[in-house]
């Protein structure tokens, strides 16, 4: 029941963690609101580390699969993309974890994301779990990578089946598939799913939503008060610690901040010029470099329709299994996985409107299968509002694709014909 | 060197018809007459999408393919970029070039990534009249049977709906009839190839599939009938240096079978989104059943795609079949950019092993002829599997 | 005040002089080491046929891959900008520009005020350019205008099917050697077809939108644009002198600034 294996790499991200919050700590110009999203950060793979010390389940679990079922069991979660990207960010290995994978015989059109994360669990960089839980969100790639993992890891899994339509029928056959994952769980770890305390975790995810859209109402103003890669933190405290109360007294600092700033008429960027949508994730790697270009050229990225814009709904706390299945639909990255109707390229040119957008850039993850075949139909349906689309090449995790100065070319140029219009 | 050798001179000569229907695919005379008689064609993808609902609307469904050959696909790149799989972009591109104008609608299945945003491009850039995705679940539990039962019954109620008329339980009955009498003469040529020299090639039974979707079921079964009677009176068999078995996902084009015949590996079966995928398993019509729930049922547990879980209900038919026709290697072939069936190949691989059978990956793109590089891993392949039985 | 627009390529460097909506003068001279040098060397050249002299009043734009690192220029734009106002100004009824230079291939998408609403480039291949098409002449071993004009003749089209440069080198060479060996006139043609694929690849990530016009010293050849028009399936715009066209846009757009009370 305990894990096993070596976590060296874990402990690599510890520091890491640990070092930034510190740094953090001394550093006037940083909120206190990072100093709590880094802490956070800290505190979960610490326990992560320990887990094997504490005698701890692990539940090693995709992306967008829900970690508030693993918290509300009080086992330990770990978040197989999250985990293998600042792996690969703070080690610098990420040739290694890639070429690993491909030893597996993983082919190179899978995408780093699960070549990396099949890799990394082959050197075992990452620890080894105590279950694999999966789904089929948001992709194939997804959808395949639980039954490897379990054979390299030589444990059990479950996966979950998400349909594609937003009915009710289909909302009713996932809480049917929550159940039986609960189910599973409660099995493998000998602990029974607390009722009770995953009501709570719905409340308080219900009002982690409701806070990260009044976050994005203040967005709206110009200037904008959020800095432009500020949206990874939305995005991963709902990936890592979705419904915990850490993330609640996150989210209310970050939004006392925001409110503060718009009271003062101060923006994210000194001398705000250009107000852009981001489709897609930056390459990692790229971060701090885009954040120098973002104050360089008065850019800042106002919204996010697959990060940050969530789907309209309110979650029952009373009815916790059913709730949890109703977020998956409401997550933002679920609007693009399908089907692409008018509902759908309506909410985006809805939130171009909505957050009045000089422009979009679309990070095109050459990995992304799914998502680089959107590109032309969302330049499309934004060409027809007038809002120019900037497609970047570029690759999340791998830096071998796309350079800081072609990146940089490409968005001197869009910004000029942003200007020039 | 041996090849494959055939014996006897002549050749099967009720396989040309089959082969005319590829060579002038999408206008087919059966299909144009078909459409002058004012009658409607749809189109569909993937093995999830129940036809017999389609024909007993009197509907012909035909299958949504790409270009046979490999060819340059500027036009489905720029919408489906470059990193999705060419049969995808290939299907789309007939699409926004008009070669499927004559649809008057399109049927598919979330099935894979490729498909399903092949499917979200159709809607927005290609206007056929009627339009329909099935969500497909990815298990066979019990709940999952239910919840694609519901999608078959929505997607026949759509299609009522569209044609303002109910379509009877008796008609669907007869159509189901008619199309397990495709699938049973499809297996019954699929026996003759158990044998040490089979009547007939892998290319050659590959052009009788690829007419088997794009003609009404009533001449195809005719067609299949009369080969079925010319190979019981003919002589002609064919043997080689290996039996190989082919695994993957879409093949359309024969020439990629023929160049691996050609230098003696005789693909004696296969496993293919357009071959055992397609006709496996029949519909068992239960009494007192409503027919959609038969039908729900078969497609749903049919052999399987590599999307299903758990992935051993796959390699299980696969063992199965190539332990039934005495193969001796397996050749996979995956269209770049196929994510199910990549994944799948490292575990496939290591079964197929424990069996003692060893497999051959190629990476290729849709439309193929299999020239080059294949033929020499090919060749590597059929010199391996010839040391390893002696 | 004249307007002055100064484009750095690869290869030359081209200055055009305006003055209120007329083009003045041009010149066009061969880029050297020093980008600086050669640029006010053309620019000189472009003022001296105006009968003015380099110390009059004047705006400059510059642009091109030494567009930046020109100091006495008032400000640099992009290609993409100055092509889009160039073309729309030479061009008005175009709606799209295939810039075919020498080192890269950009496609630009304009709007009826020539500005740029989308655009495609290759950098990082050499197929669909003009040092390409220098290479493949030198490995006929005829001067590119005779390639040019044999392609017209061409009967067929050999197929050179790499997308890429290098291997696309080792077909062509495959077909001179050939016994018997292809038509000349048939590589040519063959040549160009690959070039314009890769061509239409770029406009097509766009979305073509007549009209659509050519520029850049590649568009000089014949039997490129003859092909072109053909894949395109209409005839394509070619202005008076397409080497000039960037040049031109980013005197236009030293013209705007001197309007704006800039200069």
């Amino acid at each position: 029941m305990t894990a096993t294996g070596d976590n060296s790499k874990i402990s690599a991200i510890v520091r890491a963690a640990r070092i930034i919050t510190r740094m953090s700590r001394l550093n006037p110009e940083v909120r206190q609101s990072q100093i709590m999203y880094y802490q956070m950060l800290s505190n979960y793979f610490t326990r992560l580390q320990n887990a094997g010390e504490n005698g701890d389940f692990v539940a090693a679990h995709t992306v967008f699969f829900p970690a508030e079922l693993i918290y509300a069991m009080g086992l330990v979660p770990m978040h197989t993309e999250t985990t293998t990207w600042m792996t690969s960010l703070f080690t610098g290995e990420c040739g290694d974890i890639l070429e690993a994978g491909a030893h597996l015989g993983l082919a190179s059109e899978i995408c780093t994301a699960h070549r990396g994360l099949a890799g990394a669990f082959s050197l075992g960089s990452l620890p080894r779990p105590d279950v694999m839980l999966w789904s089929n969100m948001v992709c194939d790639n997804t959808a395949k990578s639980g039954e490897l993992i379990m054979e390299l890891c030589d444990c059990p899994g479950f996966f979950i089946d998400r349909p594609f339509k937003n009915s009710e029928h289909e909302l009713q056959y996932l809480t049917g598939e929550l159940e039986d994952m609960v189910k599973f769980l409660e099995e493998q770890s000998g602990k029974k799913m607390n009722w009770g305390k995953l009501s709570e975790i719905v409340a308080r995810i219900d009002r982690q939503i409701e806070l990260v859209r009044q976050i994005n109402e203040l967005r709206k103003t110009v200037p904008s008060p959020f800095r432009a890669q500020g949206f990874l933190e939305l995005l991963t405290v709902d990936y890592l610690f979705p419904g915990q109360p850490e993330t609640i007294e996150y989210l209310e600092t970050l939004y006392q901040e925001l409110t503060d700033m718009v009271q003062e008429g101060k923006g994210a960027v000194p001398n705000e010029r250009f107000r852009l949508m981001s489709l897609f994730i930056p390459p990692m790697y790229l971060m701090s470099f885009l954040e120098k270009i973002s104050r360089e050229f008065g850019v800042v990225s106002v919204i996010e329709p697959f990060f940050t814009f969530w789907g309209e709904g309110r979650l029952d706390p009373s009815r916790p299994l059913e709730s949890v299945a109703r977020k998956s639909y409401m997550i933002p990255e679920m609007r693009m996985y399908g089907p692409l109707d008018e509902r759908a390229l309506g909410s985006i040119v809805d939130c171009a409107r909505q957050y009045k957008v000089d422009g979009a850039i679309y990070y095109a993850d050459v990995g992304c299968r799914h998502s680089c075949a959107t590109i032309k139909l969302f330049k499309d349906t934004l060409t027809k509002i007038d809002v120019p689309v900037l497609t970047l090449d570029c690759d999340v995790v791998d830096p071998t694709i796309t350079s800081e100065a072609e990146v940089q070319e490409k968005m001197e140029r869009f910004f000029e014909l942003l200007e020039d219009r | 060197m041996a090849e494959m050798t055939t014996e006897s001179k002549s050749r099967l000569h009720t396989l040309d018809r089959f082969r005319e229907i590829t060579n002038t695919f999408p206008k087919t005379s059966q299909l144009l007459e078909h459409k002058q008689s004012g009658k409607k064609v749809f189109g569909w993808l993937c093995t999830y999408v129940p036809e017999e609902i389609i024909h007993a609307a009197g509907i012909l469904p035909i299958r949504i393919t790409g270009y046979t050959e490999e060819t340059d696909l500027d036009d489905g790149n720029a919408y489906l970029y470059v990193n999705n799989c060419s049969f995808s972009r290939s299907c789309l591109q007939m699409g926004l070039r008009g070669e499927y104008d004559f649809l008057d609608g399109v049927v598919g299945g979330s099935t894979c990534d490729g498909a399903r945003r092949l499917f979200d491009l159709w809607r927005n850039y290609i206007g056929t009249p009627f339009y329909h995705v099935l969500t497909v679940p990815r298990k066979y539990t019990e709940k999952a049977h239910a919840l694609y039962l519901h999608e078959v019954e929505e997607f026949k109620e759509h299609l009522e709906e569209f044609l303002g008329f109910k379509i009877a339980d008796e008609v669907l009955r007869a159509s189901i009839e008619l199309y397990n009498e495709s699938r049973s003469l499809l297996r019954e040529l699929y026996e003759l190839r158990k044998q040490d020299k089979p009547p007939i090639t892998g290319a050659e039974t590959l052009e009788v599939l690829n007419a088997s979707f794009r003609l009404p079921k009533e001449i195809f079964n005719q067609w299949l009938k009369d080969l079925l009677d010319e190979i019981s009176t003919s002589r002609i068999t064919h043997s080689g240096r290996a039996r190989l078995m082919l695994v993957g996902s879409v093949l359309h084009n024969p020439e990629f079978i023929n160049a691996i015949e050609e230098q003696g590996g005789l693909v004696v079966t296969d496993e293919l989104c357009t071959s055992t995928r397609y006709w496996g398993d029949p519909v068992i019509l239960n009494d007192g059943e409503p027919p959609t729930q038969a039908l729900a049922r078969r497609y749903l547990n049919n052999f399987p795609c590599a999307r299903m879980f758990p992935s051993d209900e796959r390699f299980n038919r696969i063992i199965d079949f190539a332990l039934n026709y005495k193969v001796d290697g397996v050749v996979s072939q995956i269209v770049r950019y196929c994510v199910p069936y990549c994944h799948d190949l490292p575990l496939l691989t290591r079964r197929l092993q424990e069996h003692d059978i060893p497999t051959l990956a190629l990476d290729v793109e849709y439309g193929t002829s299999g020239s080059g590089q294949i033929q020499t891993r090919v060749q590597a392949f059929l010199e391996m599997l010839e040391a390893k039985k002696k | 005040m004249k307007a002055v627009g100064i484009d750095i390529g690869s290869l030359t460097t081209k200055v055009i002089v305006m003055e209120d909506n007329k083009i003045l003068s041009s010149a066009i001279v061969d880029t050297g080491d020093d980008a600086e040098a050669t640029a006010k060397q053309a620019m000189a050249q472009a003022l001296e046929k105006t009968g003015a002299s380099s110390s009059g009043d004047y705006y400059t734009v510059s642009t091109g891959i030494g567009g930046k690192s020109i100091s006495f220029s008032n400000q640099s734009k992009a290609i993409t900008t100055c092509l889009a106002r160039g073309t729309c100004y030479l061009l008005p009824s175009a709606r799209m520009v295939i810039d075919m230079g020498a080192e890269s291939s950009t496609v630009v998408k304009l709007n009826e005020r020539g500005r740029v609403v989308d655009w495609a480039n290759h950098d990082k291949c050499a197929a669909g350019t003009g040092i390409f098409l220098q290479q493949m002449a030198k490995l006929m071993q005829i001067p590119l205008e005779e390639m040019a004009r044999l392609s017209l003749n061409a009967k067929g089209s050999a197929d050179i099917t790499s997308t890429c440069a290098v291997f696309a080198e080792s077909e062509v060479i495959s077909h001179v050697h050939r016994d018997p060996p292809t038509p000349m006139s048939d590589i040519a043609a063959g040549i160009y077809s690959s070039v314009i694929s890769r061509i239409m690849a770029l406009c097509k990530r766009v979305g073509i939108a007549k009209d659509v016009a050519v520029a850049g010293g590649v568009a000089l050849n014949v039997g490129l644009i003859n092909i072109l028009g053909k894949e395109m399936g209409f005839p394509v715009l070619l202005p008076e002198s397409p080497r000039f066209l960037t040049a031109v846009g980013a005197a236009i757009i030293a013209r705007e600034n001197i309007d704006k009370g800039l200069g």
